[in-house]
């Protein structure tokens, strides 16, 4: 696997939002989409492949946190791997599950895959996970996804 | 229906369509989960797995484009990403032993 970006590489203060609204599943996609761009991660055209991909397979992972992203042909249209962070007021119905916070991904490369691993982790421990759902700031949203100590020292 | 010794297994295949969302994510926590065996993670997009994959995890939904790539190896399909019974079975036979069918 090659080389691995940090978490503050990939997801930019800027692109957490945590005050976010949406009426449905696919206004949330499109939301995450929208900041990707907003962000210049991504083209336009990623925003439409995102809800293509989401119409295939929901990417509903666990714990109230679904990973939206586009589809192999939607690559073309990232610009530089980024993450977004939405942690919407309402929560979601995301195909009968209840979904509060969304990371969307953009990612042309591998370099995201330490973090998304480091999400799993979180998402796997039931008070991590509630502590990340409940973080109010965005450097609560970063700590709660930093890696844990004991990962560093193994890697 | 193909199948393989757990412990056989030598290269793990995570397949998803663009490889970058979920699959990347299921690769990354089995590459933990599977650190202490000589085994390879990978995750890759259905249609560019390889041909010297032993087995491929997949979500339910791509298990038959899967099963159109790569007729002549197991498939094992999940519905979860985290947590999925039939992943959890992959990897204990995969550090314990048993036969992996797909």
């Amino acid at each position: 696997m090659g080389e691995q970006s940090s978490l503050t590489e990939l997801l930019d203060v800027s692109a957490i939002d945590l005050g976010a609204r949406a009426a449905s599943k696919e206004d949330a996609v499109r939301a995450c989409g929208d900041k990707l761009v907003e962000i210049g991660a991504v083209g336009p055209a990623y925003v439409e492949a995102m809800l293509e991909r989401e119409r295939t397979i929901s990417t509903y992972v666990g714990e109230g946190v679904a990973i939206p992203h586009g589809t192999l042909a939607g690559k073309d249209a990232v610009v530089r791997d980024a993450l977004c962070y939405l942690r919407f007021s309402d929560p979601v119905d995301w195909g009968g599950e209840e979904v509060t916070v969304c990371v969307g991904i953009a990612a042309a490369g591998d370099g995201h895959v330490d973090v998304l691993a480091a999400l799993a982790q979180v998402l796997m421990d039931p008070e991590q996970a509630a502590a990340l759902r409940a973080a109010q700031r965005p450097e609560d949203v970063l700590a709660a996804l930093a890696p844990r100590e004991e990962e560093e020292v193994s890697t | 229906m193909p199948s393989i010794e757990g412990s056989d297994v030598r290269k793990l295949i995570v397949a998803c369509d663009a490889g970058m969302g979920s699959s990347a994510m299921l690769a990354g926590t089995l590459r933990g989960q599977l650190k202490k065996q000589n085994v390879t993670v990978e995750h890759k997009p259905v249609n560019e797995i390889p041909a010297d994959a032993d087995v491929i995890v997949v979500h339910e939904g791509l298990a038959d484009r899967a099963r159109g790539i790569a007729p002549d190896k197991p498939i094992v399909g999940f519905k979860v990403f985290l947590g999925d019974p039939a992943v959890t079975k992959v990897v204990n036979a995969i550090k314990d032993g048993g036969i992996i069918n797909g």
